[in-house]
């Protein structure tokens, strides 16, 4: 387990985020504080609006309204956002997507390697220092000059957290990262990902994983309709609901 | 096949040989002009503004739309009235570069197209600027990806440089038709000439075709 | 003025000349493509062998061939016959690739579904297999008609009074240099449009149906 919650100092928050997509809501009016070195884990029902509010904090998806407030710096989408806060957002916040997208035309070397030189300006000798040294932490040292393709799928998740730790991110989300994983591999992934908790890394992980979000988060959310309906420590929510919802949805996934 | 008709093969192969090195390299220097420029189309023709990208998308559209033919007579018999004469060579290879990145440039915007977008996504969550997502992700894959088509579309230049017979450049159609004017033996020549173009063409689909099927195995 | 009244009195024989040749080479791509699925060994490589030459050889090459090579000999052909022959076999040759692509995007359970209902080879390809593969092969046929018709400009090099030709004859009589061939080129993209348009429309209302 990491740093009380409470200890921390607010890192990241996110107040009245509203997201529409033609006259859908996917996202409606959320707020979010999370602490330095806090594990958030958010699950919810499919459309339920986690992965939309996840992406919404990098920015990959702007908001219609609402602000986003990373490491003090707070940007109100609905005024439109500059693009060199942009750039400094994507480096404060490093992102593992469900399925990988790695770059596959790249060595797995040159794929941790790359935005190193873009984005941080190292250099090749610099950047593939660091880069081995990531890839060594997610047991993949090996695998340095193999094409993303010729990798298990566990393997590539593992890259692509190298390669999000690799721009020295202050916050890391992950997109159900283990979805689109084998039960076996994904344990691998959430192995890397428990051993970055433990380091103190903030973390937003959107997720089906129960065992992972009682184990190693240290709040679990619940969304359901684009909203936050319950949220709180994980053991407690998941041992007591307080909101009809929450049961079903639980429910459901146990039964499977 | 009689002996003679064999030997007179024989006799004519040295100059069709001639010719077939003058279309390779007409159909060479035209790939390299035209698939640079079709690259620079395919990016201009991607452009989010519709007034950026529609000069490119005319351009294109006019190129795709006119015979290679009309193409070559315009450069090499209309150009000269414009102010602007060209030789043989140069008139051709400038006509077949133009069709070829007319061509080219919808075949590389299909494929920078088909790039999937959460490779778009990924580099724009590490922060990378848009210039170095098209030039470090989107662009080797997307040419990757159109690597296939664009051999194919190789070998249909190689076969419309036939075409520069029409302005009298000796390449290959032109010696054989030649000979055959001074032999008045056009369909032996001709086919020996057809064949010239086959030993090319045949094993070249050939080559895409394996280089598609192992393409698609890796996808 | 004149110069584009030249070119529009040649627009009937570029439309002759593609209309045939798409006709003949419907009709021998059809054979050609039944030839590819009997099941002898021979047949089927042979009938490959002629598919693979004709789309392997230039286009004009072949026109040359029929023209000086053949219908100067013990055949007579004229300039509108063996042009029609020589680019209605260049058609035969890509319909009959793209009709096999067709009859390939139709799925394996749709012929074992018949063999499984006990229904015969004719009624299974004339009831069920063609009406499926036609809906896919139409929009391919449509994008080879729109090159056939670009192809016929190659025809004036035989003596075939189609656009091509007249432009550069205008163009050469009259001094009048450029123009002749701008409007040439502009009456091929007038020509093509309708044809592009029908094959964009025919492609989206067929991916539409298969994503469904």
């Amino acid at each position: 387990m990491t740093t009380d919650p409470s200890a921390g100092q607010a890192i990241l928050s996110l107040s009245n985020v509203r997201k529409e997509y033609a006259g859908h809501v996917a996202v409606d009016d959320v707020d979010l504080t999370v602490s330095a070195g806090e594990v958030v884990a958010i699950i919810g029902p499919s459309g339920s609006g986690k992965s939309t509010t996840l992406r919404c904090i990098n920015l990959l998806e702007v908001p219609d309204s609402g602000t986003v407030s990373v490491l003090g710096r707070t940007l109100d989408t609905a005024r439109g956002v500059k693009h060199a806060e942009l750039m400094q957002l994507r480096r404060d916040v490093g992102m593992v997507f469900q399925s990988f997208n790695l770059f596959p035309h790249l060595t797995v070397l040159r794929n941790v390697s790359l935005p190193q030189e873009r984005v941080l300006g190292r250099s090749r000798k610099e950047a593939d220092e660091r880069s081995m040294a990531l890839l060594e932490q997610v047991g993949l040292a090996s695998k340095a000059s193999a094409y993303p393709p010729k990798c298990s799928g566990g393997q590539q998740q593992r890259v692509a957290i190298a390669r999000a730790l690799a721009l020295d991110p202050k916050v890391m989300l992950f997109d159900e990262p283990t979805s689109a994983l084998d039960p076996e591999l994904g344990l691998e992934v959430l192995a890397v990902m428990r051993q970055l908790a433990d380091k103190g890394m903030t973390m937003i992980v959107v997720t089906h994983e129960i065992h992972f979000a009682t184990e190693v988060a240290d709040r679990l959310v619940v969304m359901s309709d684009g909203r936050i309906i319950e949220q709180g420590d994980p053991k407690a929510v998941l041992a007591d609901p307080q909101v009809e919802r929450t049961r079903t949805f639980l429910s459901a996934i146990r039964d499977r | 096949m009689s002996t003679s008709l064999l030997n007179d093969w024989a006799d004519w192969a040295p100059r069709l040989l001639d010719g077939l090195g003058l279309s390779l390299k007409v159909t060479g220097l035209s790939l390299a002009i035209g698939l640079t420029l079709g690259l620079v189309l395919a990016l201009w023709s991607s452009a989010k503004r519709l007034p950026v990208r529609l000069p490119a998308i005319v351009l294109v559209e006019v190129g795709r739309g006119m015979p290679a033919l009309v193409m070559l007579q315009l450069i090499y018999f209309g150009l000269p009235d414009a102010g602007l004469t060209l030789e043989t060579f140069p008139a051709v290879v400038v006509a077949l570069s133009l069709t070829t990145a007319a061509y080219t440039s919808e075949i590389i915007r299909a494929g920078l197209r088909a790039v999937p977008s959460g490779q778009l996504e990924a580099a724009s969550a590490l922060g990378m600027s848009g210039g170095d997502t098209q030039r470090f992700v989107v662009i080797p894959q997307g040419l990757r990806i159109a690597l296939p088509t664009l051999m194919g579309f190789a070998i249909l230049i190689f076969q419309i440089s036939a075409l520069a017979y029409s302005v009298g450049l000796p390449e290959l159609l032109s010696q054989a038709y030649s000979v055959g004017a001074a032999t008045y033996r056009y369909l032996d020549v001709l086919v020996l000439a057809g064949l010239f173009y086959l030993a090319v063409t045949i094993p070249a689909s050939w080559l895409v075709a394996r280089l598609e099927r192992r393409l698609n195995r890796h996808l | 003025m004149d110069h584009l009244v030249i070119i529009l009195e040649a627009v009937p024989t570029t439309l002759a000349v593609t209309g045939a040749s798409f006709a003949v080479g419907a009709l021998v791509g059809l054979v050609l493509v039944l030839l590819r699925r009997t099941p002898w060994l021979l047949v089927r490589g042979l009938a490959r062998l002629v598919v693979d030459v004709l789309r392997g050889i230039p286009p004009i090459v072949l026109l040359f061939i029929v023209f000086f090579g053949i219908g100067s000999g013990a055949i007579r052909l004229d300039p509108f016959q063996a042009a029609v022959i020589a680019l209605g076999l260049v058609s035969a040759a890509h319909l009959s690739e793209v009709y096999r692509g067709s009859l390939l995007a139709v799925h394996r359970g749709q012929f074992e579904a018949c063999q499984a209902l006990g229904l015969g080879r004719r009624t299974t390809y004339a009831r069920v297999i063609a009406p499926q593969a036609a809906r896919v092969a139409v929009p391919g046929m449509v994008t080879w008609a729109i090159s056939l018709l670009k192809d016929s400009a190659l025809v004036s090099t035989i003596g075939v009074a189609e656009i091509m030709l007249v432009a550069g004859q205008d163009a050469r009589s009259t001094g009048a240099g450029l123009l002749p061939f701008v409007l040439a080129s502009a009456v091929y993209i007038a020509l093509g449009t309708p044809l592009a348009l029908l094959s964009r429309y025919l492609e989206d209302r067929l991916s539409i149906e298969r994503s469904r």
